[in-house]
């Protein structure tokens, strides 16, 4: 098992690009984290760092307390599950599987004992006199990640394992890897730019751009409470919507944010921490499924209707709020109908929104009301 | 309609295909195939060049006192030592250096360059200069060599070290043939497998001998075999160089036919072994195919 920590970890090139910026994260024992972030954010190269592939410019790594900056790849005792899977295409299934067991210098026999059990587990007992050539994406896929547990490591790497899977074997991959996780109890880091593996998979998730770690935390921490414009943009889809607004002083010695042609009160539990706001501009972060039709008891904003997707057990309505040229899109019910052009009045369900600041892009600290959605 | 048509077209295509390989192939037919058929015609006479004509057919005679002559033998047995001394060693040496080109980041083709000069000079020259710097009391590797010390070599006039010398020279004129093709043969190899080899633990030396060797196997046997068949084939250097001497030391199969034809003037002998030569290239020829196809 594997306590595994980044001090300040940085990988910098000689032409003076820092890929990965003072990179701080402590992965528990036994825990399922994902590294989230869009392409060339970072994350892979804090894996590669973490597996001993690339060399770690400045920080520190500790495995279980030690200091493994300088250790080869071999002695820290991860596996790592690649993107392409690189298996190799000229051994069968079985020697790829035991391929680093031999390197080990394990029996023969134990070898294959292991190798034999691996792929129950898997369910590729079938394929393993057979060449990589041969076999499908999903079962290279399943090889790969037999070569990992073969080994018996103290935890698992995985650079974006199912993203080269179709649509409905990553979603079949995605629970057997967070069974596997739940059996093994594995320390495993699983690198990913799609934000609803690291929704469901992560136990938590470090959010990555530019190099940097922007937000770490249990997904429905995160979801609730975006750290920055970039997470809450980046997070769900549709993503939260962001939109300028200011806030201002209203009746009774309350707030308000007026966001184009509309002022929505602030709810009283976030005067005091919204109280810096006011009369400044700042970005207004709602998520889609805190907008809905038919709901008086709301502060309503209109929005003019310019597409309505209809994806199944909801509807997405995108339109632009009244006096904005920004885009909104609400997550309404099944029922909902309109036509583009149609102006629609949704209540907003102030508890739930979030201010950001537009220079720095941080959201305002407020306080955490809970997960207590308006009821319909 | 199209499924009605394609027929017709397919075998247009291959008309007009035909049409334009026509003059090519009359060409080649004139400079390949009309020759070898000759040789073979030649081969059943007793055909020399005192005698040029074809008017006593002795059957495989020709082929038997080949076979059972002991300088076609010596030739032979020359030949092979000669293609295996000069073929490992090549391998062995562009292995090395293809493999340290690969991890050189910065001026590769100058390496290049450095590589390709030998193999631009004509085999005629090649052993011209070697002649020349080899030569025992003229030469400047002896003067060199005198420099520490070391006694004058007779390099080309001793039957022991005349062998040698000519696989030295020409390892020296043919392992960039090997380095280049086993360069381009490397850097075409995934670069995946090495990562995951290196995340599993692998060190260099096993990285090499599991995972380089048996992805480069088929680049290797293609390799082999091309020089292979080009070093049997082996003449101008001989010619040049040591004319099959001192004795018969360094008689490949090449130049003993050459000497047959033209110094003993026995054409139809001459023909047989070149003939026998043939059969073998060919036979190596197919294994290349095979190879290559295995790969494909």
């Amino acid at each position: 098992m594997a306590h595994i920590v980044l001090d300040k970890v940085t990988k910098s090139y000689a032409g003076g690009v820092t890929a990965v910026d003072a990179v701080d994260l402590e992965i528990r024992d036994g825990e399922l984290m994902v590294l989230l972030g869009p392409s060339g954010c970072g994350k892979s190269t804090t894996l590669r760092m973490i597996a001993g592939l690339e060399t770690i410019s400045s920080g520190d790594l500790y495995i279980d307390g030690e200091r493994v900056n300088e250790k080869d790849p071999r002695d820290r005792d991860l596996a790592i599950v690649f993107q392409n899977y690189a298996l190799y295409p000229h051994m069968n299934v079985a020697r790829n599987l035991g391929f680093g067991l031999k390197l080990r210098r394990v029996p023969p026999a134990e070898i294959e004992r292991r190798v034999q059990e691996t792929a129950r587990m898997l369910g590729i007992e079938a394929l393993l006199k057979r060449r990589p050539a041969q076999l499908s994406g999903g079962q290279r896929q399943r090889v790969a990640l037999g070569r990992a547990l073969v080994r018996q490591p103290r935890g698992f790497l995985l650079d974006e394992p199912l993203s080269n899977l179709d649509a409905q074997l990553r979603t079949t991959m995605r629970l057997e890897l967070i069974k596997l996780h739940r059996q093994l109890g594995a320390t495993i880091i699983h690198v990913t730019h799609d934000q609803l593996e690291a929704m469901t998979m992560g136990e938590r998730i470090c959010i990555m751009d530019g190099g940097k770690v922007v937000q770490v935390g249990p997904p429905a921490d995160v979801y609730r409470n975006p750290a920055s414009l970039f997470v809450a943009g980046f997070l769900a889809s549709p993503p939260m919507n962001l939109l300028p607004a200011a806030v201002v002083g209203s009746d009774g010695g309350g707030l308000a944010v007026r966001v184009g042609a509309t002022t929505l009160p602030l709810p009283e539990e976030y005067l005091q921490a919204y109280a810096g706001c006011r009369d400044r501009s700042v970005v207004l972060g709602v998520r889609p499924e805190d907008l809905h039709e038919a709901a008086p008891a709301l502060p309503q904003i209109t929005v003019a209707a310019n597409a309505v997707e209809m994806v199944g057990p909801e509807v997405i309505l995108v339109g632009t709020p009244e006096g904005l040229e920004t885009e909104a899109s609400a997550r309404l019910s099944r029922a909902f109908r309109a036509e583009p052009g149609d102006r629609i009045s949704l209540g907003v369900d102030m508890r739930q929104i979030h201010l950001f600041d537009p220079a720095t892009g941080l959201a305002v600290p407020r306080p955490d009301l809970g997960f207590e959605p308006h009821r319909r | 309609m199209s499924a009605l048509f394609a027929p017709t077209l397919a075998a247009r295509d291959r008309r007009f295909g035909y049409a334009m390989a026509a003059p090519a192939i009359v060409v080649l037919a004139a400079i390949i195939l009309a020759p070898v058929a000759l040789a073979l015609a030649t081969s059943l006479f007793d055909y020399t060049l005192m005698n040029m004509t074809f008017d006593r057919f002795i059957g495989f005679d020709n082929f038997v006192a080949a076979l059972s002559s002991s300088e076609f033998a010596n030739s032979m047995v020359v030949t092979t030592l000669f293609v295996i001394a000069v073929v490992a060693l090549e391998f062995v040496i562009g292995f090395i250096v293809a493999l340290m080109l690969t991890t050189v980041k910065r001026g590769k083709n100058i390496y290049y360059l450095i590589l390709l000069i030998p193999l631009l000079i004509n085999p005629v020259v090649v052993g011209l200069i070697w002649r020349m710097l080899l030569h025992p009391t003229l030469g400047i590797v002896n003067w060199l060599l005198g420099g520490i010390g070391v006694p004058d070599i007779d390099w080309l006039g001793h039957p022991g070290t005349a062998f040698w010398t000519v696989v030295l020279v020409d390892i020296w004129h043919q392992v960039s043939f090997m380095a280049v093709l086993l360069t381009a043969g490397l850097s075409a190899l995934p670069t995946e497998p090495y990562e995951a080899a290196r995340a599993e633990g692998a060190g260099t030396l096993q990285t090499f001998w599991y995972i380089t060797l048996p992805l480069m196997k088929p680049v290797i046997a293609v390799t082999l075999l091309i020089r292979l068949i080009f070093a049997i084939k082996t003449y101008d250097l001989i010619y040049i160089m040591t004319r099959g001497g001192p004795g018969d030391a360094t008689d490949l199969i090449s130049y003993y036919i050459y000497r047959s034809a033209f110094a003993r003037l026995n054409l139809g002998e001459a023909a047989a072994m070149a003939i026998l030569l043939m059969v073998i290239v060919i036979v190596l020829t197919l294994a290349l195919f095979r190879t290559m196809r295995a790969r494909g």
